[in-house]
């Protein structure tokens, strides 16, 4: 019944999240939502960062500075313009390679 | 190079849905090796939803919830023993930052039938966001591509997941993957000037509130974020 309840309330509330500006569109004040897509951004920066900071290898002593390695590695392909997947293949393979080598080391 | 995101305009009224439209085409396309990347993460949520107390309540949220993210934060904290209310609570405000993208994307919807407005809210997350946003033409065609791509193949990877089990919670990188997407989208904004102000301000927030939990954090980010665009507007 909690599952049922959370995930009902969750489900109605974040349809309602997404669907209010848009029915609303036509009174949003036009300079809210270039202001909203600097917060979207934001979000997917922090996200991003996030994920770095609590990731979690127990094999690999320091995982979280590897992971930044990878991704900061991955996300420069990405800024340099290669595509989504090499970038995202190179930072995993980058993250592999050099948890295998601490790995080794220690 | 302008200083400034280019604005987006409303399409004109032409059917919103034709699947050999080459901007829905696009769209698909361009989500599609984002599926790659989100593949394993989807796993890990069909993985928990399993796990959970209610399977098939857990299931079926995949398609309101909508955010792997959420779907992750609400199945943990039930699985700790926590009531409905506090699951139901960190569940929404991870799904905060859904106003901020509806909210961006709502001029490119103004001119659109109730119906079609409430196919974006059903299609928006993350991923077509991103991929839709700052997209000078076909915005609407462009992000059904995206969004309907999506939000079929991300019940099947969490259905999966629910068959296959945790698998993949040994693979370290799993959780990776996501974050490293979901970057290489906003990176390719960082040559304008308010973009770049806004997701440094962001990363040093996400940095600075670390300890605190996700949704929390997560909403910080985006006002602190939000300040340093405009703030990086004025200056260009």
């Amino acid at each position: 019944m909690r599952v049922l309840l959370a995930v009902l309330v969750v489900g109605a509330g974040s349809l309602l999240l997404r669907l209010a500006p848009l029915l609303g569109a036509d009174r949003l004040p036009d300079r809210l939502p270039r202001i909203a897509g600097w917060a979207g951004l934001s979000v997917l920066a922090a996200f991003t960062v996030r994920a770095v900071l609590g990731h979690h290898d127990p094999a690999v002593p320091g995982a979280p500075v590897l992971a930044a390695l990878a991704v900061a590695g991955g996300l420069f392909l990405a800024f340099r313009g290669r595509s989504l997947l090499f970038a995202v293949a190179a930072g995993t393979a980058c993250y592999l390679v050099l948890s295998a080598a601490v790995s080794a080391l220690t | 190079m302008p200083d400034t995101l280019p604005t987006r305009r409303p399409s004109p009224s032409r059917p919103l849905w034709r699947p050999l439209d080459p901007d829905v085409r696009a769209g698909a396309r361009a989500m599609a090796p984002m599926l790659v990347a989100y593949a394993p993460f989807g796993l890990l949520v069909g993985a928990a939803v399993a796990a959970s107390a209610n399977p098939l309540a857990a299931w079926l949220s995949t398609w309101t919830i909508y955010g792997g993210a959420a779907h992750l934060a609400v199945l943990d904290v039930l699985a700790h023993g926590s009531g409905w209310i506090a699951a139901a609570t960190v569940g929404l405000l991870v799904n905060a930052r859904l106003t901020a993208y509806a909210t961006a994307m709502a001029p490119a919807w103004r001119s659109a039938p109730l119906r079609h407005r409430v196919v974006a809210a059903l299609l928006l997350t993350d991923a077509p966001w991103a991929l839709a946003h700052n997209r000078p033409s076909g915005y609407r065609r462009f992000y059904l591509g995206a969004g309907l791509t999506l939000f079929f193949a991300w019940p099947a990877l969490v259905t999966l997941g629910m068959l296959t089990g945790d698998l993949l919670g040994t693979v370290p990188v799993a959780d990776l993957l996501p974050a490293l997407t979901l970057g290489a989208l906003v990176v390719g904004q960082l040559r304008h000037r308010p973009a770049a102000f806004a997701v440094t301000a962001a990363s040093v927030s996400a940095v600075a509130t670390a300890p605190l939990s996700s949704g929390t954090s997560l909403m910080v980010a985006a006002a602190v974020g939000a300040t340093a665009g405009v703030l990086g507007e004025r200056a260009s």
